[in-house]
């Protein structure tokens, strides 16, 4: 009876997978959805596109419906780089501040560390961080960890050259155009996303928006006349207008 | 009770022991003897004398400057170390030093702690053989009173005493009246008036000495004789529950460090489950051979029971600290004190299914041990304030203090923030009220696609020392003829790209500024 007990919680959260609520995207996905106790992989497709990953990773854990905190560990110098998160602008993405414990760390050896202490401890409802540099045998430890907590673990990767990792998924993350209302101001933020690796799963690419009030992402291609609406206001297509004719083509 | 160690003074410099030597405090008339050795009480001087007598007793009469903030933390120091007998050690500092007072003790409250040394007089041994060993010529009394004792170190002919209790007054009838830890000019007016002992105080009226002398007086002397209370203050909080191990063989590694830390957390879990509390604050006193004493202070966030957690702590706070590095011939005493207890009803956890509770108590778990290991600092959360200027509007508050509620926010707010508002070069907008059309920012130009504001947010004025953007990047402190910030502009842009930014453009033409600087504050994702 213990026995069963001790097994029933994790086996549970191990196989619980985390849709996206977007058919398109979650039938690539081997679980149909982002696996619970795994790594994953959010790379900005440029470093201009740092915000834009932030943005998406952030999107991903406002969906997850947990009293929980969320972990958020970041090593200091990305503050000055990059600056850092904002809790009214958390707030208005749908993520209440409240749930997030943030850790900044002064070593690379410390962001690992606290990592590891955070999936450990199975307190959160999920771990997200920010590593640069990270070998094959470290991204193991630490894709374990996450599945001995069932826990998702989601890292920002800002480098510009990735080695190989054992992360379940990695997606590149680029800006695209924000959708917006028929008055042309600024309703949801748009992603250029692309499934670069996925675990028993197939790569794809999508422009997605995410709705802040509803905590859905959705397909852009489908809200197209929105998007397009403000364009032929303004009659100067952008060159990203290309990039979103071809959304969805997945 | 209370036990008295007399330190013998040090200093820097290398001092030849067998000759003599004296410190030297400057007094009335003169500098004046305020401590000396054994060669030098040999040679016929004495406390108190004036150096000028003293030089033409001895010959090469070694002398040096009294470092009075040197001895109180020696004092302090030591004292610490006797929290190895009794959690309340309190050392005769701080108000003031000088000869008459020998501000040079410690008080130790043996109450209900010499019966784990088989009694007053084998714990007075052990400390007495203890000081000898660090080098300390040290004169012990125990006493029911902290007056009694402090006279009966002083003033008794043998260095160790046990004094019985109820036995106060005869032995300090014969004592001379500075037995009473009184100020120097009540002590030579008693003298005038020809009171030698306090044996002739002891009997007389008080009515004329209360009208006579200050309250000081016959406050001394009723304290000395246990009439009214003398409370100690403790160099450390005294702790709430406490247990303490003396070890056979000294240990010097981490891993035995916090197998005996788990042991004595052990010990204090029985108290804490007895009291339904739990520790708040714990401190670990590792007492080192030679005398030095280790302190790690660990804090919880909550209240907490658990010998693996504060074990895990330990060891924690080991490998950041460093401690073990330096332990020398090892630790031969180890202390855990609980040091805030709260309140904390027992719980049952055997057929409790993982719910809202346990995740809490993980959580606690969880930021114990990041703040243990990365600095209490590093662990924040966000708090709001209420403020319209987005620097200002929130703060990274410790974890565990509460918050106010987020107002939803009525305008777009972008996700990252700068650490601070960084220039816009090359801004092309029009002059005055326009959006910007192109901007760049570290390097890089951005065509602005679309924009969306403005947003004016004006300056707090009631923050006389809130400074404008503009002269904080300028680096211009003086700041010249504008004393507040300007009215701030914000737009919420994108470029062709995609990326979208927050910039805000510092004054407005004409009335405050005839050149408005943009500047980058955030970016939205």
């Amino acid at each position: 009876m213990h026995e069963l007990r001790r097994l029933l919680p994790t086996h549970e959260s191990f196989h619980k997978a985390l849709p996206f609520g977007l058919a398109a995207v979650d039938s690539h996905l081997a679980e149909g959805g982002l696996a619970g106790g795994a790594l994953h992989e959010v790379v900005p497709a440029m470093q201009a596109a740092f915000p834009a990953a932030l943005g998406f990773l952030t999107a991903f854990l406002a969906r997850l419906f947990s009293p929980a905190p969320l972990v958020f560990v970041m090593p200091a110098y990305t503050r000055r780089r990059h600056g850092r998160l904002s809790g009214h602008g958390l707030h208005a993405f749908g993520l209440n501040p409240a749930r997030l414990i943030l850790i900044e760390t002064a070593h690379r050896k410390d962001t690992l560390w606290a990592i590891a202490e955070a999936l450990r401890s199975a307190a959160p409802a999920a771990v997200a961080g920010l590593i640069d540099r990270l070998d094959l045998k470290t991204s193991q430890k630490l894709h374990l960890a996450a599945g001995d907590a069932g826990l998702p673990l989601l890292l920002l990767r800002p480098a510009p050259t990735l080695e190989a990792s054992a992360a379940a998924t990695r997606w590149r993350v680029g800006a695209a155009e924000a959708a917006r209302d028929r008055f042309g101001l600024y309703a949801r933020p748009r992603w250029h996303l692309q499934l670069e690796r996925a675990r028993n799963g197939r790569s794809g690419e999508w422009v997605v928006e995410y709705d802040h009030v509803a905590h859905r992402f959705s397909l852009a291609a489908a809200l197209a006349d929105s998007a397009f609406s403000r364009g032929a206001s303004d009659g100067v297509p952008g060159q990203n207008r290309q990039n979103l004719l071809q959304a969805g083509r997945s | 009770m209370a036990s008295q160690a007399k330190t013998a003074k040090t200093s820097c410099k290398p001092v030849d022991p067998e000759r003599p030597f004296a410190l030297v405090v400057a007094g009335a008339g003169g500098p004046r003897i305020a401590a000396l050795n054994e060669a030098a009480e040999a040679a016929g001087l004495a406390i108190g004398e004036p150096v000028a007598d003293a030089r033409a007793k001895a010959d090469f009469l070694q002398l040096h400057a009294v470092d009075a903030a040197a001895d109180d933390a020696a004092l302090r120091r030591l004292a610490l170390w006797a929290t190895r007998y009794t959690p309340t050690a309190s050392p005769l500092c701080g108000d003031y030093w000088s000869e008459d007072n020998g501000a040079d003790g410690v008080f130790l409250d043996i109450e209900g702690a010499s019966h784990l040394f088989g009694g007053e007089e084998s714990l007075l041994a052990d400390l007495a053989a203890r000081l000898q060993r660090f080098g300390l010529a040290a004169r012990l009394a125990v006493a029911d009173t902290p007056g009694a004792a402090w006279a009966a170190s002083r003033f008794h002919r043998s260095p160790l005493l046990v004094l019985p209790s109820g036995r106060e007054a005869a032995v300090l009838a014969d004592m001379p009246i500075a037995a009473l830890r009184l100020p120097s000019e009540t002590r030579s007016a008693l003298r005038r008036l020809g009171f030698k002992t306090v044996g002739s105080l002891i009997d007389k009226p008080r009515a004329p000495f209360a009208a006579r002398f200050a309250a000081e007086l016959l406050r001394r002397l009723d304290q000395a004789l246990g009439r009214v209370d003398e409370p100690l203050v403790p160099t450390v909080a005294p702790p709430v529950y406490h247990s303490l191990q003396y070890l056979i063989e000294p240990i010097d590694t981490a891993t035995a460090v916090v197998a005996r830390a788990r042991r004595l957390m052990q010990n204090l879990v029985h108290v804490l489950l007895r009291d339904d509390a739990g520790a708040r604050a714990l401190r670990l006193c590792l007492y080192r051979v030679d005398g030095a004493v280790e302190t790690i202070d660990i804090g919880l966030t909550a209240p907490t029971r658990s010998v693996d957690h504060v074990a895990r702590l330990v060891e924690l706070k080991l490998e950041a600290l460093a401690a073990m590095e330096d332990a020398g011939f090892g630790f031969e005493a180890i202390g855990l004190a609980v040091t805030c207890a709260e309140p904390m009803p027992a719980r049952q956890t055997e057929f409790t299914p993982a719910e809202a509770g346990d995740r809490a108590e993980r959580c606690a778990a969880l930021i114990d041990a990041l703040r243990q290991r990365l600095g209490p600092s590093s662990v924040r959360r966000l708090a709001p304030v209420a403020s319209h200027i987005p620097e200002r509007a929130e703060i990274l508050p410790p974890v565990d203090s509460t918050t106010s509620a987020w107002p939803e926010p009525a305008q777009p707010r972008p996700l990252l923030l700068l650490p601070q508002a960084e220039p816009a070069e090359d801004v092309m907008a029009l002059i005055p009220e326009g959006p910007p059309r192109r901007f760049s920012w570290r390097g890089v130009t951005y065509e602005v696609e679309a924009s969306q504001g403005p947003e004016r947010i004006g300056a707090e004025w009631w923050h006389t020392s809130q400074r404008s953007a503009h002269s904080r990047a300028s680096g211009n402190s003086c700041g010249s003829e504008r004393q507040y910030a300007l009215t701030r502009d914000y737009y919420l842009v994108e470029d062709l790209g995609g990326h979208r930014f927050w910039l805000y453009r510092e004054g407005l033409y004409g009335r405050e500024t005839a050149a408005a600087r943009w500047f980058v504050q955030g970016l939205f994702a």
